[in-house]
């Protein structure tokens, strides 16, 4: 392990950038049943959510991704290789699956070590005591992975996915069975490999924990790519769904008209001193709104978007 | 390379010997050792007892079974729990995976048919005339194509233990004893021609040319590694 999250550890040459998972019109499908269709993307380093309702693809795609499903159609390429049949692809890769299966007889020592073994990492004992640290695991904990809490079973699957220090992540709802204070150590352990390099796909259909990992997303609708980038960007391109502020201010009535008049914004509504109001062009709106108030003599409290967070953006985009 | 064989190789040891199969397994001892001892010493000739007893019961049901029940589990354990990715993903040759768990499951499997199989023949009291080294190396040269093949089968199809006891009980136990051809497509015949050969007792279609009662068994361990290689490679992993 060479990732950031290891305090002490040497700071290693930061990990070529580019992008490393390209998707070229991939589709999966079962039978007649289609599971992802026709997504095409390319992820370079930093953490990226991957986000969609339960049963939009997002397990399938990440599947296919690492090269365990192949692709109906298109193609997937992981630091240059298909992952199904390039081992030096696979050897860069480190997924956290989302099922419970894991060799429940192992102890978490012998899972982490075989995967480092099988991984050739040089080191395998060093590298084995970094990831159970990095997830703050016991390596002398000598009870077999079956009696595990579904937390730290969680965390064995994370040191496994991490032991080999690969170049891309892909995680598949990690945070299934961590406690409030597991979920934040391990939103910031996926921050620091984010923040040092490395590629991370983290699934999941939990919005509050998908805005914690950051803003860049990939949402998956119905199998198909709904959107990909910056949540906030994504959400101000999307000219058919009008955004919705907030305004805390005085003179509401005045300030209302004027709005309305300026063409600054397509609708508004009083409620008591705050305005409720939608706007189509919400860089013109938020320029003008101070001006607005200031040549009305009215004083501007706050303005608060009302529709900008992921939750919104998601409604919209899966709709 | 030899580092991830032998990973691989202990992580199927260690999945394998469970209580539940351990205890199978000397269920079967016992079982040999208490028939060897209450019949084979009844009889009138009780070396030809005994060897019948390692062909009808041994080469044609419970090496084949045990074979069964210990090789379609080495990774088709992995392919029903899903724990088949933490291995598949890692940049291992498929070989070396295929190589590994048919290795670590004749480990369990080699000693396993043949405890049973010498248990029997030595409470028999029947270990001169070939009686034992024939049953030795019957057992031990149809065991290890027995499990080769079904380590394939675990990881090919979905319920292992009802497709190869199908093939065992229709296949290995009757056709295969029935009919010249079918015998000559049996594992479990070239194996009866070892135990007749070392014996001089005659069985029923026990006539293989002497080559062919190790290539032939060679050649499905074989061709049962290459399969299993393409089957990791060609394969969908949950």
């Amino acid at each position: 392990m060479t990732a950031a999250p290891h305090p002490g550890s040497a700071a290693p040459p930061p990990p070529p950038a580019g992008n490393r998972v390209v998707a070229q019109g991939v589709s999966k499908s079962f039978g007649s049943l289609v599971a992802v269709s026709e997504v095409s993307f390319a992820l370079g380093p930093g953490i990226t959510a991957l986000l969609g309702p339960n049963g939009a693809g997002k397990s399938t795609l990440l599947r296919v991704l690492c090269g365990l499903s192949i692709p109906t159609t298109g193609t997937v390429t992981v630091v240059g290789g298909n992952p199904r049949v390039d081992p030096a692809a696979r050897s860069q890769i480190g997924l956290v699956p989302q099922q419970d299966g894991i060799f429940e007889r192992d102890l978490v020592g012998d899972f982490v070590r075989m995967a480092a073994v099988l991984s050739n990492v040089p080191n395998p004992d060093n590298a084995v005591a970094e990831a159970l640290d990095s997830v703050q695991l016991d390596p002398k904990l000598d009870r077999p992975l079956g009696t595990y809490s579904k937390g730290m079973r969680q965390r064995a699957k994370i040191a496994a996915a991490l032991v080999h220090d690969p170049l891309v992540l892909f995680l598949d709802e990690p945070l299934n069975g961590l406690d409030p204070k597991q979920r934040r150590s391990m939103t910031t352990l996926f921050h620091d490999l984010g923040e040092a390099g490395r590629t991370v796909v983290v699934s999941s259909h939990v919005l509050d924990e998908v805005e914690r990992f950051g803003s860049n997303v990939l949402v998956i609708a119905r199998g198909r790519l709904a959107a990909q980038g910056d949540f906030r960007a994504i959400r101000a391109l999307m000219n058919d769904q009008p955004l919705r502020f907030k305004i805390d201010c005085t003179e509401t009535r005045q300030v209302a008209a004027a709005l309305i008049a300026n063409d600054v914004a397509s609708g508004v509504r009083i409620h008591g001193d705050k305005i409720e109001l939608t706007t189509t062009n919400a860089s013109e709106f938020r320029s003008a709104v101070a001006p607005l108030c200031q040549s009305l003599g009215a004083r501007l409290h706050e303005m608060t978007p009302l529709d900008e967070d992921l939750e919104s953006v998601f409604r919209y985009l899966v709709a | 390379m030899v580092l991830q064989f032998f990973a691989i190789y202990r992580l199927v040891l260690r999945h394998q010997i469970t209580r539940g199969r351990a205890l199978l397994v000397a269920a079967i001892s016992a079982g040999g050792i208490l028939i060897g001892a209450a019949v084979l010493r009844n009889v009138s000739d009780p070396t030809d007892a005994a060897v019948n007893f390692v062909f009808v019961l041994g080469l044609g049901l419970t090496i084949p079974v045990v074979s069964l029940m210990l090789g379609s589990r080495a990774m088709g354990e992995w392919y029903d729990d899903e724990t088949l990715v933490y291995v598949w993903l890692r940049p291992v040759p498929r070989s070396i995976i295929a190589l590994a768990a048919i290795a670590a499951a004749l480990s369990i499997s080699i000693p396993a048919n043949l405890v049973p199989m010498v248990a029997t023949v030595l409470a028999a009291g029947e270990t001169g005339g070939g009686v034992l080294t024939g049953t030795m190396a019957a057992t031990t040269l149809v065991t290890i194509p027995y499990t080769a093949v079904f380590v394939v089968l675990g990881i090919t199809v979905k319920r292992p233990l009802a497709f190869g006891l199908i093939y065992v009980f229709i296949w290995e136990f009757f056709i295969s004893r029935g009919a010249e051809g079918a015998a000559r497509l049996s594992i479990n015949s070239y194996g009866s021609t070892i135990l007749s050969n070392a014996t001089g007792i005659p069985l029923t279609f026990a006539d293989r040319a002497e080559w062919a009662t190790t290539a032939i068994p060679a050649a499905v361990t074989i061709i049962a590694i290459v399969l299993g290689t393409l089957r990791l490679q060609r394969m969908e992993v949950a």
